[in-house]
């Protein structure tokens, strides 16, 4: 699989996307797919958290109405570390999984864009472009042979 | 069109017959194992896998189901009776002011941490054996955190004000919560891991489900699964994010986990009674933690391998490679335990040392040596790896393995309390029928939860599995001739 | 305002209206409502002239009983509004009214709290300078017994209720038949405090010779009578003067606790108890058989059988006649009875104390008496520190009497018994001869307020009021008058008992019988004679009321001539070693002394039916909700019994079946049984332990209270003893910190080196100007628990019961720990009084997670319920475990159906203090409240609050005034002063809690000699 998207890519097609039942590793290099900006959000998203939860605690505990524990200073902010912590890491995993979700759009009820059925077990599907200049249905047909298909169909669909 | 027959064939990736057997002894089983039983096609997984969720499961299934929702009834009925009438109905007194609740609390705690340990942390170090296991301990992570935050809930003198424990506007003027308090701090962490490890679950899931989507006949089933799916289709550029979201929530987990459990342990360690102030409670308590968790882990999956009939994905290695991790938690254990004393005698603190003599030859000497029995000898019989392939004695050593951490929870906190720094305070803690209904009721709510999960929901990640089959079939392929 | 704060010396007092009107102070604002002066307002100036009793006492009736009647149809947590409200009550602000307890025969003076006309608490009366301030543990109870579900709503004819008009329309006319006859009528009453009641009593003794009056106790101390009688020619019970006694030497008399009267011997005990004492620090030696509340506070204690007892004596009085180089008299005493050089020890610093030493014996033989009488004569003690000019008129029981009138009953001479204040059919060693007796008596009253076993037995109940509710007046000790006034208008249609004799005997007048009438004619006539001050009864009759107390017994220490002991002491001596040869067969017959005795709580048991006292903890044996049979450690070894197996003592036909409880210090061939048990009758007291009384025996005439000859069988029971304390050792911790007197004289921070009280690196949080705290003199403290009730009547603490004590849940904010140090065969004893430290760093209060509970700025750490979810975390992390968690609802709950369960009860509590639901934690505030109060009063007088203006409810109980309260930021407060103490110490102020509350070392006075 992984050869035959490579052996098509060097013949100059562009590969629009490829469907497969399972993440193939060193296929998003194959296909040439920019690295996700994923951890960017994760990381903003665990700041927000952090300034939240420190913000939070220092308003409550010593603005806005500081009384005496334990004779413990107002602001006991090696106390405040654990809560701190945990407001961080669910932020940051909150937004993690809402961003993934938006940009793949993926939401409940959402209908499927299937490009063939199986594609979820045990079928793979390569997406070419018609529009390309280099667009040739039995040449790629070919290489996905040569590198191994057992059976290829060809599919034309318009998005 | 292809016809539905094509589709059925198998996949090209396969070696000939002859070669598997041939390949299957070629590769020694212990240093690099097969962690799926032969060469299932990729569809095999997808029907083995799915099997109990159509159709009506066995009798096995069944018979648990009665007898865990017998014991879940139970601890609903002592729960409901203790809440009408009062904390009074618990055996604690003027002294021991927490026990079987706070005990249960955080032994459930400790189960969930193994289930997270396995689908985050083995993520990350890319431990491949996880993946037929991780679905199902996460499954126990999520039911054994619920089981937990039920006892701070139930505990409370007057549950139904729980909710000041958050800090929300109130009428109260500004009135707030104690941020100094380790229990404001379990609330937060508690909250946040049950909500990080229930996303992490789901988004596991999804792919699953799109592959059931796919095949489920009958209305209600494709629309439950349509709305689970989010409309999930394999294209890669989904797969690329969805791989590293799974990797950042890995990470998230991780250090996650260990500040859970380091700030249960807090509880006590924060705390200025002898026998809970002191500083390795943290890593002594993870320890614990994932000590006691894989013993659930091994309990449920020996269960369920052999009820749902999945030994095929959940072999042998997995258990041995479980027991391994149990053999060394356990190791950290009992080193810590021996800490424990050495710094009790070494500091010299007359309370200190009272205390832990008290542990170990009071009244509660026989919860004290059982803990001990399990938690610090049994693990050694771990060495032999005719024990960790032994799948009966593996059963009966992963069981006692919660008793003993269970024990340990209950010594450590009943006999600091139970006698103090005033001698004239000292009493004695015995429990009461509701207290022991309701740790049943706890069980009986987790396994319930469980089954239900292995009923209703794809209990192996089957596109993790298809990655383990398929990209062992590619290196395969690698080795035949090209166009063979 | 004087209706806040118990009235103090400052007060000020204000006499009439128009001076009223001529003062503008907040004070005179305050009390403009007062139409008249009431009696305990009228007090530095006289009284108005010509102001009529009766229309105030009409007024003040009128008002209580709207008050009344408002409070007890309404639970009493509803605040409810009176329609027109009474002149002198404001809802809202106490009454304090000037009374005498009714609680024992020591006749205390109090004061009483009422709110909204509901007496709610029992003070001491300060103004008596006998009895101090403080109360005692029973005395405060009694305000919970006037509320009791048990009392009698009106009079019974045979158990059916009647009115009065028809009692008495059927018992007059019989009465005075029988009042014709020889020997017709007769009245069993417990010892008569009351001067006036006296009067009337030997009045109608005098007017018909067929009126005889028997006195009656459970414990007497006739032979204390009798042997005085003997030596000096008048049946009197000396009064002891524990203030003057350097040296006290105690044979078998818990005067501390339960003997006589412990709050005056306390209070004048604990003077001299303080190694700093003016004067000089007394050196108290107590033998006695099992370890009672004063055993347990001797510098030396001595295990004795109760046979040895007149032996003790017998070597004391021989030894000092050998001191005084006098001929003995008295043979020497086998060597197997006593410790000689110990005896000789004791002797000498006796003699080095002549005149200013005391020997206490409340032995119920002639025999001892008789000596300890001659050895306190050789001493010339007599007029010193025992007084008999002045005696005390507490204890007047003629054992003889009351079996001669057994007997005439039996033999049907007796056509009419009127039983007031006893209660034989329980009490008697053989009360079903007492019965049987009754039977035969054509007519039997009770006057008693309920219907206990004897009222059960007899044909009517008349009942008498409680004694808040009623006029009387008490001469406890000779020519030291008290007034009591009713606090409340009875509950009920009782009826003051001698208004009912009145009415059925005939009074000195032939008018309707009113008491306070014929009481007002007695002072009249007898007292107001006897005083110069006042030239107006009226005067005189309103600043008794006032003070509450009048004390007409001129100077002291008159010389007495010495008595005459010659010829007794011969014979005394024969008796004592008979006693002590009983002993020894006893002995070799492996049988066992049973010792019987009054427990702090229930006393001789008049006051079973009170839940405060049932659960309060003992002070020695921490038993609560029933009683034991103490045995010694060795006995229990031999025998292999353990706290809880249940025992039978058995002594001919008589046998008593109870859990045994191992007690340290307890002479080894005794057994100690508490009486006060075993009631039949009581919603409370019913069925609670075992009833003892049947083993004290009766002989030549008089009440013993020990019984040779018990053999002990075990019968295989076990039953949960319900104990509040378990474990008895500090197991060496620094606790409780004592050095001997010695070691103080040369460092005064003997034992105390280490205070280790730490510095801390946090800033400190601002402070406001007070900054309250608490110091416990652990050298004065007896653990006589008055402060534990004090604090349950105040703070409106539930009563658990037993089950919940089993569990280890009793609710006291107040902890009485009691720790045993040295041998198990004879302990030295400590006690310490353990509430909520207001930890400046406190542990509590960092843990809860809802800031339930935080610390003011005035160093109290503060309890907030109504915040609370009840994680119990703080009670965890209390390293002083004093904080108490509501299990479940205490107040209006089945299942705890005590005081907090009836309308009734609910009148006691406290309206200051919140009665607190299920699921919130509680503990000791200072008495937050009682501070409020004063800082409120300070505003109004416009005056800076100055030390004791506040003062907590344990310190008020106190007898000793071994508890402190004060402002720390005072300089000039007593607090201030104590906490520079060399004494002083934190408890665990190791674990750097910083508490508020703080102790002072036990100093015990060891002369070398004596070890």
């Amino acid at each position: 699989m992984l050869q035959g998207v490579e052996r098509i890519r060097k013949h100059g097609f562009r590969v629009y996307d490829v469907y497969t039942p399972y993440p193939v590793h060193g296929l998003d290099e194959a296909m040439g797919i920019r690295r996700t900006r994923l951890p960017w959000v994760t990381l903003g998203a665990g700041l927000i958290g952090l300034a939240t939860a420190l913000a939070m605690q220092f308003y409550m505990a010593v603005f806005d109405w500081n009384l005496n524990v334990g004779g413990k200073p107002d602001n006991s902010t090696l106390a405040f570390v654990p809560v701190s912590f945990e407001l961080t890491v669910l932020f940051a995993g909150l937004a993690t999984a809402v961003a993934l979700l938006f940009r793949c759009g993926l939401y409940p009820g959402a209908l499927p864009r299937m490009l063939e059925e199986g594609t979820n077990e045990d079928t793979f599907a390569v997406v070419l472009r018609r529009r390309d200049a280099t667009f040739d249905a039995g040449e790629a047909r070919r290489l996905l042979l040569e590198s191994g298909a057992r059976e290829v169909t060809v599919k034309v669909v318009d998005w | 069109m292809r016809p539905r027959r094509a589709l059925r064939r198998p996949i090209p990736l396969r070696a000939p017959p002859g070669e598997r057997q041939k390949g299957s002894e070629s590769r020694p089983s212990p240093l690099r194992p097969e962690w799926v039983d032969g060469q299932p096609t990729l569809a095999q997984i997808t029907d083995e896998v799915a099997r109990p969720l159509s159709g009506v499961p066995g009798a096995g299934w069944f018979a648990c189901f009665a007898a865990s929702g017998l014991a879940f009834l139970i601890g609903a009925t002592c729960v409901s009776y203790q809440i009408a009438t009062g904390i009074g109905t618990w055996g604690l007194n003027k002294s021991v002011g927490w026990a079987f609740d706070i005990t249960n609390f955080v032994f459930w705690i400790g189960i969930g941490h193994a289930g997270t340990l396995i689908s985050a942390i083995l993520l990350l170090f890319r431990q491949k054996w996880r993946t037929s296991i991780n679905r199902s301990a996460e499954a126990m992570t999520i039911f054994a955190v619920m089981c937990a935050a039920l006892f701070p809930l139930i505990h409370m003198g007057r549950p139904w004000l729980a909710f000041w424990m958050m800090p929300f506007p109130n009428t109260r003027g500004p009135l707030w919560v104690n941020f100094r308090s380790p229990l404001v701090w379990d609330v937060f962490a508690i909250n946040t891991y049950l909500t990080i490890s229930l996303v992490f679950w789901y988004l596991g899931m999804i792919p699953d489900f799109a592959a059931l989507r796919d095949r489920a006949i009958g209305k209600v089933k494709k629309l439950a699964y349509r709305l689970a799916s989010l409309g999930w289709n394999g294209s890669h550029r989904t797969w690329h994010r969805y791989e590293m979201a799974c990797l950042i929530l890995a990470g998230l987990a991780t250090p996650l986990v260990l500040s859970v459990h380091s700030i249960v342990s807090m509880d006590f360690a924060t705390s200025v009674l002898s026998g809970w102030h002191t500083t390795i409670f943290p890593p002594y308590f993870v320890a614990g933690a994932v000590y006691s968790g894989f013993g659930m882990v091994l309990t449920l999956l020996i269960i369920t391998r052999r009820v749902m009939n999945l030994e095929r994905y959940i072999t042998l290695h997995h258990l041995d490679r479980m027991a391994k991790i149990m053999l060394l938690t356990g190791s950290i254990v009992a080193f810590a335990y021996a800490t424990e004393f050495f710094t009790a005698w070494y500091s010299g603190n007359p309370y200190e040392r009272a205390t832990f003599l008290n542990r170990a030859f009071g009244p509660y000497a026989w919860a004290f040596w059982t803990m001990v029995a399990c938690n610090v000898f049994m693990p050694q019989l771990l060495w032999r790896q005719r024990v960790r392939r032994s799948v009966p004695l593996l059963f009966a050593i992963s069981i006692l393995v919660n008793v003993g951490m269970w024990f340990e929870r209950f010594v450590i906190i009943v006999t600091s309390l139970h006698r103090g720094y005033l001698p004239s305070s000292w009493v004695m803690y015995k429990p009461t029928v509701i207290e022991v209904g309701t740790l049943i009721g706890s069980f009986g709510l987790f396994f319930t939860c469980f089954l239900l999960f292995i009923r209703f929901l794809p209990m192996i990640a089957m596109w993790e599995i298809r990655g383990l089959v398929g990209a062992k079939a590619a290196v395969r392929a690698e080795e035949e001739p090209a166009g063979a | 305002m004087p209706l806040l704060n118990p009235p103090r010396g400052d007060r000020i007092y204000w006499k009439s209206v128009d001076e009223l009107q001529a003062d503008s102070s907040p004070l005179a604002e305050r009390q403009r409502e007062f139409a008249e002066p009431l009696p305990w307002q009228a007090g530095a100036a006289p009284a108005a002239p010509g102001l009529s009793r009766r229309d105030l006492l009409t007024l003040m009736g009128f008002s209580l009983t709207a008050a009344n009647l408002a409070c007890s149809r309404a639970p009493v947590e509803k605040a409810i509004p009176f329609l027109n409200k009474p002149e002198e009550l404001t809802p809202g602000v106490a009454n304090w009214y000037a009374t005498t307890c009714g609680g024992c025969s020591a006749g205390c003076p109090l004061l009483v709290k009422t709110r909204d006309g509901r007496p709610i608490k029992i003070e001491g009366n300060p103004d008596s300078p006998r009895f101090g301030g403080g109360t005692c543990a029973a005395g405060q109870a009694t305000v919970l017994s006037l509320y009791d579900e048990d009392r009698l709503r009106g009079p019974l004819w045979i158990g059916q209720p009647t009115s009065w008009d028809a009692i008495d329309a059927w018992i007059v006319p019989r009465v005075s038949a029988a009042l014709a006859r020889e020997g017709g009528v007769a009245l069993l009453s417990g010892p008569v405090l009351s001067p006036t009641t006296r009067e009337l009593i030997a009045g109608w003794a005098d007017l018909h010779p067929s009126f005889q009056h028997v006195v009656y106790e459970p414990r007497s101390l006739s032979a204390v009578r009798r042997a005085h009688e003997q030596a000096y020619g008048a049946a009197v019970v000396p009064h002891f003067r524990f203030d003057r006694a350097r040296v006290i030497v105690g044979i078998e008399a818990d005067f501390l606790g339960t003997w006589l009267s412990p709050v005056e011997f306390t209070h004048h005990y604990a003077r001299h108890r303080v190694p700093d004492a003016p004067g000089f620090v007394s050196l108290h030696v107590q033998f006695e058989s099992g370890l009672s509340l004063t055993g347990a506070n001797a510098d030396r204690r001595v295990p004795i059988t109760p046979s040895q007892r007149g032996l003790v004596a017998l070597a004391l009085l021989r030894a000092l006649r050998l001191e005084a180089r006098l001929e003995p008299l008295v043979p020497e005493p086998p060597a197997a009875a006593v410790d000689r050089r110990q005896i000789e020890a004791i002797a000498k610093e006796l003699w080095l104390a002549r005149g200013e030493s005391l020997l206490v014996s409340g032995a119920p033989e002639v025999s001892t008496q008789v000596l300890v009488a001659a050895a306190n004569d050789l001493l010339g003690n007599v007029g010193r520190t025992l007084e008999l000019d002045r005696p005390s008129l507490q204890s007047q029981a003629d054992d003889a009497a009351v079996e001669r009138l057994i007997q005439s009953m039996d033999r049907g001479d007796i056509h009419v018994l009127i039983v007031h204040g006893v209660n034989p059919v329980y009490d008697h060693p053989e009360s079903a001869r007492f019965v049987r007796a009754v039977e035969k008596v054509a007519l039997s009253l009770s006057l008693s307020d309920r219907l206990d076993e004897t009222a059960a037995c007899l044909h009517g109940v008349c009942p008498d009021h409680h004694f808040l509710e009623a006029w009387n007046d008490a001469e406890p000790l000779a020519s030291v008058y008290s007034l009591a006034q009713p606090t409340i208008a009875p509950l009920f249609d009782t009826r003051a008992a001698q208004e009912s004799l009145l009415t059925w005997i005939g009074g000195p007048s032939d008018e309707k019988a009113d008491y306070r009438t014929v009481l007002r004619d007695h002072w009249r006539r007898n007292i107001h004679p006897q005083q110069t001050r006042y030239h107006e009864l009226d005067e005189l009759w309103d600043r008794t009321l006032q003070a509450g107390v009048l004390d007409l017994s001129g100077a002291s220490a008159r010389e007495v001539a010495s008595g005459d002991f010659e010829d007794d002491l011969p014979a005394a001596a024969q008796r004592a070693l008979e006693h002590f040869r009983e002993g020894q067969a006893n002995q070799t017959a492996r049988l066992h002394e049973l010792h019987l005795y009054e427990s702090v709580a229930l006393r001789d048991g008049r006051q079973a039916n009170n839940p405060w006292l049932q659960e309060l903890p003992d002070p020695i044996t921490k038993l609560t909700w029933g009683n034991c049979a103490s045995i010694s450690p060795a006995l229990a070894a031999s025998q292999d019994l353990a706290d809880g197996d249940v025992v039978a003592l058995v002594h001919g036909r008589t046998r008593l079946e109870l859990p045994v409880l191992v007690q340290p210090g307890q002479q080894e061939h005794t057994i100690s049984v508490p009486v006060g048990y075993g009631r039949t009758r009581g919603k409370v007291a019913g069925r609670l332990g075992t009833n003892a009384y049947p083993m004290a025996p009766l002989r030549d005439g008089l009440r013993g209270a020990a019984r040779i000859g018990v053999a002990l069988e075990k019968t295989g029971r076990r039953e949960a003893l319900a104990t509040t304390q378990t474990h008895h050792s500090m197991e060496g911790r620094p606790i409780v910190r004592e050095a001997t007197l010695a070691e103080y004289r040369l460092n005064p921070a003997a034992g105390n080196e280490e205070r280790g009280d730490q510095a801390t690196l946090w800033k400190e949080h601002p402070e406001a100007d007070h900054l309250w705290g608490l110091a416990i003199d652990l050298s004065t403290c007896t653990g006589c628990s008055a402060c534990v009730v004090a604090c349950q009547a105040e703070n409106n603490v539930p009563v658990v019961g037993k089950d919940e004590v089993r569990r280890g849940r009793e609710m006291h904010w107040i902890r009485l720990d009691r720790y045993y140090a040295g041998g198990a065969e004879n302990p030295d004893t400590v006690f310490q009084p353990m509430m909520c430290q207001h930890c400046n760093n406190a542990p509590c209060e960092t843990v809860c997670p809802v800031l339930a509970t935080v610390h003011s700025s005035d160093g109290l750490n503060q309890q907030i319920y109504n915040r609370c979810v009840g994680t119990r975390y703080c009670e965890n992390n209390c390293p002083y475990k004093v904080r108490r968690f509501n299990w479940f609802n205490y107040a209006h709950n089945a299942r705890f159906d005590y005081d907090m369960n009836s309308a009734l009860g609910t009148m006691v509590l406290n309206p200051d203090v919140v009665v607190r639901s299920r699921g919130v934690m509680e503990k000791c505030s200072l008495c937050v409240q009682r501070i409020q109060a004063a800082k409120l009063t300070a505003k109004q007088q416009g005056r800076p609050l100055v030390d004791g203006d506040a003062q907590t409810a344990c310190q008020q109980a106190c007898p000793a005034q071994a508890i402190v309260f004060g402002d720390f930021k005072d300089p000039r407060s007593r607090l201030a002063h104590l906490r520079t103490d060399a004494r002083h110490y934190h408890v665990l102020a190791e674990l750097g809690t910083r508490p508020n509350v703080g102790y002072l070392s036990k100093i015990r006075n060891r002369p070398g000699g004596m070890r």
